[in-house]
């Protein structure tokens, strides 16, 4: 039992748990701290396009809403707590009794495939070129790449999704915008179809090219600094002096080890695919967790919010976990620095 | 045989001419329209949850009147009311009750219309605590298509009326039971502050129907909420299924910035969002025609009456002067907004139905001139320091903070534009933008010098025009402990004490117009020569009307387009087919 508590990965994940606890509380009471609640929001809405008086709001949203503004914060963090130890996320503010659970499955796959759809392309392609661009650095490819990726990188996503919208969309109308716009088209039947996963594929494409262009430098320009680093290895040079053919020199020698400090980051960025991107999202109509988080953010749908912080909370904890093991795993001499004396 | 031939050939006469509406056709044409719908499982199909599609989260204010109708709409231009799902309405001759008959229809599902359902409504409503029950005792069938709203003490008058009249009756053959459970908690002597109350709220809320039952042509299900667009299917059972002329209503899901490009392509072919001037522009440039309808609201700048000198009326009217209002109505919202002419506390488009002529010819338009503006601050004790900045007796600028907020591009154009011309009439003004609930907030708290809101309103009577914000943000409408504006509400006038508040909400009292008139032209004149804030401009929406796609838009300038989205022109010509496909 001993030997179990201070093990390194016991550590890790208990690391872990605290840690979620601790984000899930400070977004608890930061989200309290935002100015505006989910009833006056509604309030405000009431008197502004209605014409209601505040009174009449008020009156109106006590009963619409579920929510009591002037519960003590704690109690509702109490609340919260309990509802949660039951797997409970709770009900929808703004839409009254809808769970909070079944938001967050009905839009989280959607992220979890473009998001990690792109992840996927966006990390292959870039290792492939960044260690094209460091084995053969100062030729061509290697002087082209580097200014594309560090331009491409230094752009944010969502000037790149507005760039691909209104001059690929509207001005030179090459891109359908209205078609590819959304998850799926309405109408076609989802299941294992082909039509279906072409369909989904096809309206996918807006943001995963955007999720790829925006992240595909960074990876290109780590790769390559990773593969020159490991180029000039002792190891290289004796393999090279051995007489090893290129290409097993590249792909088992180099590759191979210039990836693992890219792993960590791989780990840690599938932790982050959940949140996706929220501005993305909500550009393409995509209907994926980012864009739902927006919208709750907008009508200060507490409980949302909390759920989807939560679930995101999660994913980057466990990632992050993952990432430590992984490396462990991958690069022995972590493991056993980490538990010297402990194993 | 001969006979058994005649038989057969009655029956087909009889089958053909009591054929149900439903063999007839759906129109061929789509409109393409947007609003922000959210998606399943937040969008339901509960006509009185949050969520559902009466929500500004379901399918919003305008496309909702034409699924679940209500029994009227409102002519701003001439202060009547079209029957909709009313054949006739008005009070009765004590003006006890409010009676209106239903015209003959059916719901989508082939059910009639009757005054039941909106006793099932109503009884539901009372459990939401609707505002109409503020004015109501009861509500009851009187016969199959007639129902009577009976007012309780003070209830009588135009605002109930409003509120009876713009209610979107829903189907009692889905909330019957529902409706059931209200009535008995009711004669059973409950209220609002007991447990079975709060239990049949919830039930209601948590209710949701597989089925949206319709009274407009208009329908749709789950199913027909998709990731981009939602489609409202034509369906052939609404008094209206004959006269509209598209087959589909299909409403882009998305916020400006998402479907900018979507009526520039020609996907969306009429808009109510606000776009910004230079997107305006994008738009006339495409050729897409831009149809001005008023939204209901102006931008307002706000003082803090404690923060001196704000206190000073002299100083709020050499503001009003100091401002060119047609300029920082360009700066609001493009060719979206107009700069406020009568300065009355009522929209411009209001001042001759509600005010009395003697008023609107006393009001002070407070046309831009800086030299007016220059003596009203001379006669405050104010002079020009080196820098042409204006100071006290004791040397003191009007160094204050402007609050705005960072999100509404309309409002934060108006403060900037403000700003910049009242800092070069010599005011020392920052402004900070500040996301918009923080604004708000601050407002209501009274933790501000100067800002920036809404004033008038959605409501076309003239005591909920003035409502905002003298009242709104003011000590009056606010909560315990918020003081708002903190405009001092009881001061002598004219040798008179007054108490304005009152004087406001007895605006639209009784039933003799020329009385109310009298009374909101006497509202109005104070607060233009007070001027506790200033209504800066007046915003409309420049609404895409994309006249390759469609046609029946009337020309600019034409009563309809008098009227914010709740009474919009587009809901009137939709259900009389005269907005329909273009080249048909």
């Amino acid at each position: 039992m001993r030997k179990l508590i201070r093990s390194y990965t016991f550590r890790t994940v208990v690391q872990g748990l605290i840690t979620i606890w601790a984000v899930m509380t400070f977004t608890f009471f930061l989200i309290r701290l935002m100015p505006g609640n989910p009833a006056q929001i509604k309030i405000d809405e009431y008197v502004d396009r209605y014409g209601m008086s505040e009174d009449q709001a008020r009156q109106q949203v006590a009963t619409l809403f579920n929510y009591d503004p002037d519960q003590p914060v704690f109690e509702q963090y109490v609340d919260y707590l309990s509802d949660l130890v039951r797997f409970d996320l709770g009900r929808s503010l703004t839409s009254t009794e809808t769970p909070v659970a079944e938001q967050i499955l009905r839009f989280l796959p959607w992220t979890l495939f473009s998001v990690g759809l792109a992840l996927l392309v966006a990390f292959s392609l870039g290792v492939l070129v960044g260690l094209a661009m460091a084995y053969w650095r100062g030729g061509l490819l290697d002087n082209v790449m580097t200014v594309f990726a560090s331009v491409i990188y230094a752009i944010p996503d969502y000037i790149i999704a507005l760039l691909l919208i209104m001059v690929a969309g509207v001005q030179l109308k090459l891109i359908p915008v209205g078609e590819l716009y959304g998850g799926s088209t309405q109408g076609i039947e989802p299941g294992f179809t082909v039509e279906y996963i072409l369909d989904l594929l096809k309206h996918a494409f807006l943001p995963v090219f955007t999720y790829v262009l925006a992240t595909i430098g960074g990876w290109m320009l780590t790769m390559k600094s990773s593969t020159i680093s490991t180029l000039g290895e002792d190891y290289i040079t004796v393999a090279r002096a051995r007489g090893l053919p290129e290409r097993r020199l590249l792909t088992a020698y180099v590759g191979r080890n210039a990836m693992l400090p890219l792993m960590t980051r791989l780990a840690i960025s599938i932790g982050f695919v959940v949140g996706g991107s929220a501005i993305i999202e909500t550009l393409f109509l995509y209907p994926g967790l980012g864009r739902n988080l927006v919208l709750a953010i907008g009508l200060r749908d507490y409980t949302t919010m909390q759920g989807i912080f939560l679930v995101i909370a999660i994913s980057v904890v466990v990632s992050n976990i993952l990432a430590d093991l992984l490396y462990g795993w991958l690069d022995p001499r972590v493991r056993l620095g980490g538990d010297k004396g402990t194993e | 045989m001969k006979r058994i031939l005649l038989i057969v050939a009655l029956f087909a006469l009889v089958a053909v001419g009591f054929a149900p509406a439903a063999a007839q056709d759906a129109p061929d044409g789509i409109f393409p329209g947007t609003w922000p719908y959210s998606l399943p499982p937040t969008h339901h199909l509960n006509l009185f949850a949050a969520g559902g599609p009466h929500d500004s989260t379901g399918i919003g204010n305008f496309y909702r009147q034409l699924v679940v109708m209500p029994f009227g709409f409102y002519r701003w231009d001439s202060a009547t009311y079209e029957g909709l799902l009313a054949e006739s309405w008005g009070f009765n001759e004590d003006n006890t009750k409010y009676v209106v008959t239903i015209k003959e229809g059916t719901w989508s599902d082939g059910t009639p219309l009757t005054a039941n359902d909106a006793v099932v409504t109503y009884a539901i409503g009372r459990i939401l605590n609707w505002a109409d029950w503020n004015y109501l005792s009861d509500v009851v069938a009187v016969d199959d298509r007639t129902v009577e709203f009976i007012f309780n003490e003070t209830g009588a008058g135009y605002t109930a009326e409003r509120l009876i009249m713009k209610t979107r009756i829903a189907p009692a053959a889905t909330y019957q039971a529902l409706a059931d459970e209200a009535t008995a908690l009711i004669a059973a002597g409950k209220t609002s502050d007991d447990q079975e109350w709060t239990d049949l709220a919830t039930k209601i809320a948590e209710f949701r129907p597989d089925v949206l039952l319709a009274s407009g042509p208009y329908t749709y299900s789950l199913e027909d909420i998709g990731d981009s667009y939602m489609t409202l299917h034509w369906q052939p059972n609404s008094i209206y299924s004959g006269s509209v002329q598209f087959g589909e209503i299909r409403l882009w899901q998305g916020e400006t910035e998402s479907t900018t490009p979507l009526v520039l392509n020609g996907d969306i072919a009429w808009a109510t969002n606000v776009y910004p001037p230079a997107t305006q522009q994008a738009f006339v440039d495409a050729g897409i025609r831009l149809v001005n309808v008023p939204l209901g609201y102006g931008a307002a700048l706000l003082m803090q009456h404690d923060t001196y000198p704000f206190n000073i009326k002299e100083v709020r009217q050499a503001m009003a002067y100091a401002i060119d209002r047609d300029e920082n109505a360009f700066f609001t919202n493009g060719f979206g907004a107009t700069g406020t002419e009568y300065m009355a506390g009522v929209l411009d488009t209001m001042v001759s139905t509600l005010l009395d002529a003697d008023s609107i010819a006393k009001l002070n338009h407070y046309d831009f001139d800086v030299d007016r503006a220059a003596e009203l601050m001379e006669t405050a004790g104010f002079t020009r320091d080196a820098d042409g900045k204006w100071v006290d007796a004791e040397g003191k600028r009007i160094s204050v903070e402007y609050k705005a907020p960072a999100e509404f591009a309309d409002f934060l154009g108006a403060s900037t534009n403000a700003v910049e011309q009242l800092n070069e009439f010599g005011f020392d003004i920052t402004l900070r933008a500040i996301p918009w609930q923080q604004t708000a907030e601050d407002i209501r708290q009274g933790n501000f010098q100067l800002s920036v809101w809404s004033w008038a309103g959605g409501n076309p009577l003239a005591s909920r025009q003035f409502f905002g914000p003298i009242q709104r943000f003011n000590y009056v409408g606010l909560s315990d402990g918020q003081k708002g504006m903190n405009f001092p509400m009881e001061f002598e006038y004219n040798g008179e004490m007054i108490n304005l508040d009152a004087l406001i909400n007895d605006v639209s009292s009784g039933f003799d117009r020329d009385a109310q008139a009298q009374r909101a032209g006497r509202v109005a004149l104070i607060l233009n020569d007070l001027m506790p804030f200033i209504p800066l401009n007046i915003i409309s929406a420049a609404q895409p009307f994309n006249e390759s796609i469609l046609t029946g838009a009337p020309a600019d300038g034409d009563p309809l387009y008098a009227a914010p989205l709740d009474d919009a022109w587009m809901l009137k010509l939709l259900l009389e087919g005269v907005v329909r496909p273009a080249g048909s």
